[in-house]
């Protein structure tokens, strides 16, 4: 077994905690009633919900003539929404399958809850390119042949707006493949302690059998792996194709090579920084501290610091080669439309929120101080918002042709679409909160024996398991014969 | 305690000699000492996927991944399949189309098709392997287990014997749970 090295805090803090005591502190908020922070949140969310997906209606019955888009400006807020939705569905699967794939068995606390974020906002993204065509029920012609007189005419494989729609919906099944997999032993876990007997039913169609047998834990693992394997790439796949609906075109600001490798930097720079925003209540809320510990907000920040730092030094490469091409359109976006045009407001939004403010995660005292990461998260889910929206419509606002130039501005359409997929996502995140375990009890508990010593187990022959009434929520009863300091070896 | 059946598949529940355990390191050695003192050990049962009790049990690694393998073959060709066809070649009768232009740029130009390739090949070895997973384990909704012992979705370790097995020593069983501190010896029912 790996030895844990004493500098590196316990994954699962607290002492020494029993299995029982994790499994009871994670399905807690199952158990329990929701709390009246739940329905505040919930609520307005429902709310905001409801009027976008109207708002949804209303344009695909008036038509696309209702938002603010023109003949130089055909893209703004909805492919800006487009890929900021997906780029925050980035964290979950690189949470889930590229650290599991690094064994940063940190992974544990995060992967279940940011997962399931993944899926809501690829959710929202796919809204996008849908409402976008006009006339959604045309939609299938995506990937079936166009049927006219001359035989069935089949969609264009060289373009990268077809790549997408393959990348996002492999994307997006894989992911919810993946999520359900991980979730079948913890829904088995609630089914066997819960008392009610709906509850009981439900759980137990969805935990399809699951009973603990290492002969099912046996495969299990390996097509975990396999799965982790293949999402990992499948990660990075996904907004390097995005950028490429981008970098193959010939719009200045767009054309550029380095679109793949910076795009999916920032994707994941919004994606751990919506994961924060949510963890950073939800482990408050649901009690969950000792799991989702304040080191794992802390590897979190590191990991936001770092891919903020490969977003700067994006920025910085496109710089370069707008003065280095010697290419007057290339260089005219970047110094003059850009830095200095009519929305340079929102380039210098983009390069305060996500180049220069996480500098502060530097510090240490920082990345451990909530409040702080908190507010960061949201300065870089507002950062990279403007970043989609000074790529598409900084590039597109003045074009070659100086007589077509023109502004852009949304109408109160586009305002509300927007809210509405923000309200879809907090109504499902919550209902997720509400309904699943939203931590991996099974991996948790894995990790939480690893880094345990062998010895000072005092817990051998009480206590039968299962015992959901009264479940003491968040409240572990350490060991006392083993200190923290003691675990050094698993 | 040892049904009388010698081959238990014909009837419709069979037992099972389970031995609970507290601890990782209990399951991990009760497991290799019951295979190497020859016991018949059907199966362990723990609340999380412990690691080495594969080889504890003396059991192989999983053939699932060769599966996987041809998946991703299949999705592979299934993309060239559908690019080429629809792109230019036309290989299905009765379904043509024509070879669309675009830009006068070639027909079958393999680096575009590429994208694509990667997404189906990743689709159907994802879906296909879970899907296999599921169906070889019996493992979809509404399915009940074969046996259900208390607490090892919690906190229970759990190693469970075969009584009805010629080489089921029940004294030793026993005296070997003991030795590794079990804390609980019972008779589980299961379907067979």
């Amino acid at each position: 077994m790996a030895a844990v090295s004493k500098l590196r805090e316990p994954l699962v803090t607290g002492g020494n905690p029993k299995l029982a005591a994790i499994t009871d502190a994670i399905v807690a908020p199952m158990e329990n009633k929701p709390s009246k922070l739940w329905w505040l949140a919930f609520i307005p969310a429902v709310t905001l919900f409801v009027t976008g997906f109207t708002t949804i209606g209303y344009q695909i019955s008036e038509g696309i003539g209702t938002w603010g888009l023109n003949k130089t400006v055909g893209w703004g807020w909805d492919i800006t929404n487009f890929v900021w939705w997906v780029g925050i569905g980035h964290a979950g699967t690189a949470i889930s399958a590229i650290l599991f794939l690094f064994r940063q068995k940190w992974r544990t606390a995060i992967n279940r809850s940011a997962e399931a974020m993944t899926i809501l906002a690829v959710i929202c993204a796919a809204i996008y390119p849908f409402i976008h065509m006009g006339r959604p029920w045309f939609g299938w012609w995506w990937f079936a042949p166009l049927p006219n007189m001359r035989g069935p005419l089949w969609v264009n494989f060289r373009s990268p707006l077809l790549w997408d729609f393959f990348a996002i919906s492999t994307y997006f099944s894989v992911s919810c493949v993946f999520w359900y997999f991980g979730l079948i032993p913890d829904i088995a876990t609630f089914r066997d302690r819960t008392n009610k007997k709906l509850k009981k039913i439900i759980y137990g169609i969805l935990s399809f059998g699951w009973n603990g047998s290492n002969r099912d834990w046996s495969h299990y693992e390996i097509v975990y792996g396999i799965l982790a394997g293949l999402a990992a790439p499948l990660v990075l796949s996904v907004h390097t194709i995005v950028s490429m609906d981008f970098a193959t075109s010939v719009i200045p600001g767009w054309h550029t090579t380095i679109f793949p490798p910076y795009f999916v930097a920032g994707a994941l720079f919004s994606g751990f920084a919506m994961v924060l925003t949510l963890l950073v209540i939800a482990r408050k809320t649901q009690k969950l501290e000792h799991i989702i510990t304040i080191g794992h907000i802390d590897n979190m920040a590191k990991v936001v610091l770092a891919t903020g730092m490969l977003v700067g030094l994006a920025y910085s490469t496109e710089f370069l080669i707008g003065w280095y091409s010697g290419s007057n359109y290339e260089g005219f976006i970047f110094f003059s439309s850009r830095m200095k045009g009519p929305y340079a407001w929102a380039y210098w939004t983009m390069i305060s929120c996500n180049v220069i403010s996480p500098q502060i995660f530097w510090i240490r005292k920082f990345r451990r101080n909530l409040t702080v990461v908190f507010i960061m998260s949201i300065f870089v889910n507002i950062g990279m918002w403007f970043e989609r929206f000074v790529i598409i419509v900084t590039s597109l606002n003045r074009d070659y042709l100086p007589s077509s130039w023109s502004m852009y501005s949304p109408t109160w359409v586009e305002m509300m679409e927007f809210l509405g997929t923000l309200g879809f996502f907090f109504t499902a995140y919550l209902l997720f909160v509400r309904f699943l375990p939203t931590v991996s009890i099974a991996e948790v508990k894995a990790v939480a024996a690893w880094a345990q010593p062998d010895a000072n187990h005092g817990h051998a022959t009480d206590a039968p398991a299962a015992g959901s009434a009264g479940a003491a929520a968040g409240v572990l009863t350490p060991s006392p014969a083993a200190p923290k300091e003691e675990a050094h070896h698993g | 305690m040892a049904s009388p059946a010698a081959t238990p598949e014909p009837s419709a529940t069979r037992e099972l000699f389970v031995g609970m355990f507290t601890e990782e390191h209990q399951i991990l050695s009760v497991a290799k000492d019951a295979t190497d003192s020859g016991l018949p050990v059907e199966d362990c049962f723990t609340p999380y996927p412990v690691h080495g009790l594969d080889d504890a049990l003396g059991w192989k690694r999983s053939w699932i991944p060769y599966a996987s393998f041809a998946y991703g073959c299949f999705g592979l060709f299934l993309a060239i399949s559908l690019q080429t066809h629809t792109q230019f070649i036309d290989f299905v009768p009765f379904w043509k189309g024509w070879p669309i232009i675009i830009g006068g740029k070639p027909f079958l130009p393999w680096p575009a098709f590429i994208p694509v390739f990667f997404e189906l090949t990743v689709f159907c070895t994802a879906h296909i392997t879970v899907l296999t997973y599921l169906i070889y384990r019996k493992k979809f909704p509404g399915a009940k287990a074969k046996v259900h012992i208390d607490g090892v979705t919690d906190d229970r370790f759990a190693i469970a014997l075969d009584p009805t097995a010629d080489n089921f020593d029940e004294d030793e069983a026993r005296a070997l749970f003991a030795r590794h501190g079990v804390t609980e010896v019972l008779t589980v029912e299961g379907r067979a």
